[in-house]
């Protein structure tokens, strides 16, 4: 029994969540301290709500580490199919619910991930160099064709779907109110349907598969070409899905200002123990690590960082944790060989 | 074939100029030109009902003419053929300062008045016209939040960034104000000035923990388009209508239902139609030979007051400043 429980303390040692997990706690109770308003109810339901967006993304940025590459263009793709959803749906008068914003913006991620998965999965080139490369192409469709501007008006279904809420929470002292969005079930639905996939299915294991060896899971079996191009599509509809929460909640679309979320949401998915040379890491890292960036994000205040430093402060505690996870990494490569070694001796 | 070709050409050539001439002839006095940074923005579709609206008041042949796109080549080929024109005066809001210095002193050589606005940094002009002093506007704002704010209470600065330039000068002459006009209100001392990058999100959240972590704090003075209607959004949200407010810049039609629900009691602007009439009556002033010292009057809203900017002898700063509020956020159109 003894030894069973040091085991797992051994194994829990080895991985990175339990680490991201104390830094998490520290932060929330260094917060508290500071400001006696973290733990209140309106706060969390503050914190959840400006989580539901980045953890979206998170999701998608996680399955595209994981099989290896990297994409720097979930910002440009998501501002590009909501924008033009949108427009199109001011453009037609639609008066109707957000289901067919949502639909549309599906539709048109899953035609911008397929250009992505095309040129990587099929044409196998270089994830960063492709995602720079559509990263731009769909900011300038956004800018030439669409001709983009700040939409300050959204179709009535999404403005009143963004501003309903699950329930209201409200902090007896101070008497604030926060309400917790509806959208937050869109990213709920897809947290569960990502980690059924990525735990059960053959598409899931083929991803961790491709991003270990794309030769080994190549020679096992998994269809690595269309393995990498359905994921794309995957990741083009989830990003867009984000995309509309993001409009819904914020009541206006505008065309630029998710541009730049792409280097704190993976920094937050590597700061969850997710190697950034693919094939190893979980979800429920991903999602501390990303949930860790949220509330840096938006807790200096209350911290009493001053404004001056906030950006020093978001950097290091990246610098920190990106470090400890790939400390965990070489040390666990080092076990590994350590391991084989003997195993070969024997 | 040829021949009939040569005819048309001819013709075409000829017949604009027998226009043009029947032009010149109907209307009297000076020819006027405002050519703005394009002609779609709705802030310079604003600035043409100024322009139109002093030419039937004065009957002078004034009127404003754009590129179809923002582009600051095109707009340098535009006032190359003004200049070719012989207009007697050009009024020019600039896309980019640097590639108009030549296009403007070829300009002046032909003996045209030139009059810019927002083209403080330009050298070949006669007069530059600015809505107002940074420092003034700055006021202005703090006026209008102290008011919402019912002159007492703690409130903070918004800014886009700490560096930046316009948004940072408005605050410091914000809370000058205050301490000089308001001695009921205190600017919060642990968090004098929050960024928010010019995006409404970052304001939205931001305001969120400020009201959190400090429940004293009643109004944030927002300078960025994106501060006051991002902090709004956190007010409505937080249950503080009422009880917390915020006043910046911040355009019209994108704020109606924020000011028309009274979660924004007014906003500050400043109007491109007068800013449009103002450039045309100091270039009349000036082709009329008259001096431009001292305290400037242009008969213009806002613009009867302007000085000289300090250490400048070229740009002129007026009290352009407007109060958008729920009665007049349609009057605009932009």
């Amino acid at each position: 029994m003894k030894s069973t429980i040091s085991n797992t303390l051994q194994k829990l040692s080895r991985r990175n969540e339990p680490y991201v997990f104390l830094v998490l706690m520290l932060l929330c109770v260094l917060i508290e301290i500071r400001s006696g308003q973290f733990f209140s109810s309106n706060n969390l339901v503050d914190i959840a709500s400006a989580f539901a967006v980045p953890g979206l993304f998170a999701i998608g940025a996680f399955m595209v580490i994981i099989s290896g590459g990297i994409d720097v263009s979930f910002p440009a793709l998501a501002s590009l199919s909501v924008y033009a959803t949108t427009k199109f749906l001011l453009d037609v008068n639609y008066q109707g619910g957000v289901w067919l914003a949502i639909l549309i913006a599906l539709a048109l991620g899953a035609i911008l991930g397929a250009f992505n998965g095309l040129f990587i999965g099929y044409f196998r080139l270089p994830a960063l160099i492709v995602t720079l490369g559509s990263s731009s192409v769909f900011k300038g469709i956004m800018q030439g064709a669409l001709n983009s501007k700040q939409l300050t008006v959204i179709p009535i279904g999404m403005k009143n779907f963004g501003t309903s809420s699950l329930f209201i929470a409200k902090n007896p002292v101070s008497g604030l109110t926060s309400r917790m969005p509806v959208a937050i079930l869109a990213f709920l639905i897809v947290l569960f349907l990502v980690y059924f996939l990525m735990r059960y299915t053959m598409f899931g294991r083929g991803l961790y598969g491709i991003g270990g060896s794309e030769i080994s899971a190549h020679r096992a079996g998994f269809g690595v070409r269309n393995t990498k191009f359905i994921m794309y599509v995957m990741v083009g509809m989830i990003a867009s899905l984000a995309g509309v929460m993001r409009v819904c909640m914020m009541q206006q679309a505008h065309p630029t200002n998710m541009l730049g979320m792409e280097m704190n949401i993976i920094a937050g998915v590597v700061l969850g123990g997710t190697a950034i040379t693919g094939g190893r890491g979980t979800l429920l890292g991903c999602m501390l690590g990303t949930l860790l960036i949220v509330i840096v994000e938006n807790s200096l205040i209350l911290i009493g960082v001053p404004t001056s430093w906030k950006s020093v402060f978001t950097g290091l505690l990246i610098i920190i944790g990106t470090g400890v996870s790939a400390y965990q990494v070489s040390r666990m490569n080092r076990v590994r060989s350590v391991e084989t070694v003997a195993k070969e001796v024997v | 074939m040829k021949k009939i070709l040569v005819l048309m050409i001819i013709v075409l050539m000829v017949v604009p100029m027998v226009f043009a001439a029947g032009q010149a002839e109907k209307k009297t006095g000076y020819e006027i030109v405002v050519v703005p940074k394009d002609a779609s923005n709705p802030w310079f579709v604003r600035m043409k009902v100024g322009v139109d609206e002093y030419a039937k008041e004065t009957g002078l042949n004034v009127y404003q003419k754009g590129t179809a796109q923002i582009d600051a080549t095109l707009q340098a080929q535009l006032i190359q053929d003004l200049i070719a024109q012989g207009v007697d005066a050009l009024c020019v809001v600039p896309v980019d300062l640097e590639s108009l210095e030549p296009v403007l002193s070829q300009a002046r050589k032909a003996g045209i008045v030139v009059i810019t606005h927002e083209g403080a940094g330009l050298e070949n002009v006669d007069y530059d016209i600015e809505a107002f002093s940074n420092a003034g506007y700055g006021a202005f704002i703090m006026d209008n939040l102290a008011e919402a704010m019912n002159f007492e209470g703690v409130y903070t600065t918004m800014v886009a960034s700490l560096t930046n330039g316009s948004h940072n000068e408005w605050a410091d002459a914000g809370v000058a104000r205050q301490k000089e006009a308001y001695p009921k209100m205190q600017l919060l001392a642990a968090e004098k000035r929050v960024e928010s990058f010019d995006n409404g999100d970052v304001a939205y959240n931001g305001a969120k923990e400020l009201f959190k972590k400090y429940p004293k704090l009643k109004g944030v003075m927002g300078t960025s388009s994106y501060d006051a209607p991002g902090v709004a959004r956190a007010i409505e949200e937080l249950g503080l209508i009422g009880k917390a407010f915020t006043s910046g810049t911040g355009m019209p039609l994108d704020n109606a239902a924020l000011l028309e629900s009274g979660v924004v009691q007014s906003l500050t602007l400043w109007d491109p139609a007068l800013a449009g009439k103002a450039m045309i009556a100091l270039a009349v002033k000036v082709l009329d030979g008259e001096k431009i010292e001292g305290v400037v009057d242009l008969g213009v809203d806002g613009y009867t007051n302007m000085k000289f900017k300090k250490g400048s002898k070229t740009v002129l700063e007026g009290e352009g400043w407007i109060v958008i509020n729920a009665k007049n956020v349609y009057d605009f159109g932009f």
